[in-house]
């Protein structure tokens, strides 16, 4: 029986004026996996994640997402979604409350003043919630990105540097809240340069070099290897 | 003070580097350089009609104005300088400009401040008043007037920027202390310029010594413009606070309750949200008196002399048209707080919120409304209400709809773009001549402005699409 499919990107490409960000990227995402995209810093990442969700138009290729056509409808697609920026940009002069609240209103989710209660108390800000936005440290505001992604339970979740500014704490609770996630029928796609975190949780891979794919597979696969997911990322990473 | 004179000016010409990128790389060096260009260009062409001018207008009357419009400039570079920091916050995050990096240098907040005011003086001078002096000066050989003029044009004109540069500082400074020492301070200026306006009427602006410089070029009338302007800068300076974030107030929540209210909104949660940021951000107030009233009271004094010229009710619509315009600057209020990357991650698209801002925009509108009611009815007009009332609300409505058609959702970026300037005055410009005209002949026929609504519409429509097919970059 073929595996579903959530995400599936042909030939994606961006460019920036004479930067290829993006090169040529076929890409499949498995449902029920916790997928990592892996890349050093400038590798083209965020630029796929801001594609897959509809933020930017590609310069070439096709992407569906949920079977959605992403060029088609941006919208639908991050109607199903949930989406947690690289750089957390909640709205400055609304509270972390204010924002769930806002956030739940857009989206017609119901009870949501139970659910950000729920999720106040589980990532630990509950003393933060009726401070503006920007007041708030970086890691709290992480807290409230990731909060907001997943208000409304999206069967598929993209997440950019999911654990960036959490502390060791938060950063266990947070991995092991994605892991319960992917068990229990949701999909999560990370893009991260932290190798460590993708070889603890990641079930499925694929690694971007200078906006080109260089490998797409699952973790298990390194086990046949017998080379940890570092030592492998640095020889298809210094071979490119 | 710490760092020295070198320091200074090595902080004072990264700022200025800093500044110049910030602009050009919105719009390409090109097209940000062209701007100073497009000022000397339309002031060198102006310059010839001049003679004409004086046949209408007495030379005097004409300093009066171009001052009018300097100060005014002062003050809203002043103000959007202030609340242009939120604004850069915002998009930028606070640690991407100097004035914020270096606080992990060993340099006072205050070093700082000074540093950044006085870049923010020499780049506003550059950009606005010596391309305007520029051009008068490249002309004035070929229009009889004297070689000294140009240069005692340059110093009271900067003198005028400057002061209204300085009042604003001087004012938000005092803001930030205290409102209530502000709105003390307000209500006497308010007090003391009704009974001047009483006692001289318009013959009060020539006591405004950067005015005197113009018509005299006295040593008095220099040193008292210096003093007008450094003693608001020094007690500005003096009186800075630096921001401390240790303790963050708490504030209930006023989102819920208030998307409940505006139910009848296309987007209740968002109009909810941008009220919110008006009101939180002190924006709503200060937006109010820095941005509308005040530089409308200052076009109010100085169309003033226009009287002695033209109808009275001629004035008063003439004002209404600028008022609209004015009044569509409130598009940037509510468009100002954040990027759309705040959106990105939610189901909302371009369109959607354009569509918001314009309803939220629609109820910022009763400012204006009720400031056109007062002003025509205190000035003896309210014969002329209907044709007044229709012409500020067709411009207000109509200059909106070219801000969405050319600006997007950043119309406060976009604005230094000259080729958005450029297509923004033909575009305003053109419809304001015609329909001013045409209240000329008879002010009921001013009502046609009404007849805005329907390109307006045209322009938004096409604002969608145009705006809809954009990457969401952050400027």
């Amino acid at each position: 029986m073929g595996m579903v499919m959530v995400i599936e990107s042909q030939g994606l490409t961006k460019q920036f004026g004479d930067t290829m960000a993006v090169d040529n990227v076929t890409l499949s995402v498995p449902q029920g996996s916790l997928f990592g995209l892996l890349g050093p810093n400038g590798s083209g990442k965020t630029t796929m994640i801001k594609m897959l969700t509809g933020q930017i138009r590609p310069t070439n290729g096709q992407m569906t997402v949920l079977g959605i056509n992403v060029l088609n409808d941006p919208i639908g697609v991050r109607k199903s979604v949930g989406i947690i920026p690289e750089q957390e940009t909640p709205p400055s002069f609304l509270t972390a409350m204010e924002y769930l609240a806002f956030v739940g209103a857009v989206r017609k989710i119901p009870d949501i003043d139970e659910k950000a209660a729920w999720w106040f108390r589980f990532l630990e800000f509950e003393d933060k919630r009726d401070v503006l936005c920007k007041d708030l440290s970086r890691g709290t505001r992480q807290k409230l990105m990731f909060a907001q992604a997943f208000l409304h339970k999206p069967v598929l979740a993209l997440i950019d540097e999911p654990l960036i500014n959490f502390d060791p704490i938060m950063q266990r609770k947070v991995k092991e809240y994605l892991a319960e996630y992917v068990k229990s029928g949701g999909t999560i796609f990370i893009s991260t340069h932290i190798l460590e975190i993708a070889e603890e949780i990641c079930t499925g891979f694929a690694i971007l070099h200078k906006g080109k794919l260089l490998y797409s597979g699952a973790i298990s696969e390194l086990a046949g290897k017998k080379q940890h997911l570092s030592e492998f990322f640095f020889s298809q990473v210094q071979d490119d | 003070m710490q760092g020295g004179l070198a320091m200074g000016l090595d902080l004072f010409g990264s700022m200025m580097k800093e500044e110049w990128r910030l602009h050009s790389t919105m719009f390409g060096s090109l097209s940000f350089a062209l701007f100073p260009v497009l000022i000397f260009g339309i002031v060198f062409m102006s310059s010839f009609l001049l003679p004409l001018f004086r046949a209408v207008l007495p030379a005097g009357d004409l300093a009066l104005i171009i001052t009018g419009v300097f100060l005014l400039l002062g003050v809203m570079v002043g103000g959007f300088g202030l609340l242009g920091n939120e604004v850069m916050n915002r998009r930028f995050g606070q640690m991407s400009l100097l004035a914020y990096s270096a606080r992990s240098l060993p340099l006072s907040e205050r070093y700082i401040f000074t540093n950044f005011v006085l870049k923010d003086i020499v780049y506003y001078l550059i950009l606005w008043v010596l391309p305007f002096v520029l051009g008068f000066a490249v002309a004035s050989p070929f229009i009889g007037v004297p070689p000294g003029y140009p240069l005692l044009l340059f110093a009271s004109l900067t003198l005028t920027f400057l002061f209204g540069l300085s009042a604003i500082f001087f004012l938000s400074t005092v803001y930030s202390r205290s409102k209530s020492a502000l709105a003390i301070i307000f209500a006497a200026v308010l007090v003391i310029a009704g009974w001047a306006y009483l006692s001289y009427g318009t013959g009060l602006a020539d006591l405004f010594p950067p005015l005197q410089l113009l018509h005299n070029g006295a040593w008095p009338a220099l040193i008292e413009s210096c003093v007008l302007v450094a003693i608001p800068f020094a007690v500005s300076i003096a009186l800075f606070t630096p921001e401390y974030t240790g303790t963050s107030k708490r504030f209930s929540n006023l989102l819920t309750p208030l998307t409940g209210k505006l139910s009848f909104f296309p987007y209740p949660p968002l109009a909810a949200k941008d009220l919110v940021d008006l009101w939180r951000s002190g924006g709503g107030v200060g937006q109010v008196i820095f941005s509308f009233l005040l530089p409308l009271g200052l076009i109010w004094f100085f169309m003033s002399v226009l009287r002695a010229l033209v109808p009275d009710y001629a004035v008063l619509l003439v004002f209404a048209v600028i008022a609209g315009i004015i009044s569509a600057t409130m598009y940037t209020w509510i468009t100002s707080f954040d990027t759309f990357c705040s959106y990105a991650c939610l189901p909302v698209s371009v369109s959607t919120l354009i569509t918001s801002k314009i309803c939220t925009f629609t109820v910022l509108q009763v400012i204006p409304a009720v400031f056109m009611v007062v002003v025509t009815v205190i000035t003896g007009g309210i014969l002329y209400l209907i044709p007044a009332m229709a012409l500020w609300c067709a411009f207000s409505f109509y200059s909106l709809s070219v801000s969405i058609y050319l600006t997007g959702l950043t119309p406060n970026v976009l604005v230094y773009d000259v080729k958005v300037l450029l297509a923004f005055m033909v575009l305003v410009g053109v419809p304001v001549i015609i329909i001013i005209a045409l209240a000329f002949i008879n002010p009921y026929f001013g009502i046609a402005a009404l007849l805005l609504g329907i390109p307006a519409v045209g322009l938004v429509r096409k604002g969608y699409k145009r705006w809809e097919g954009k990457d969401m970059a952050s400027f």
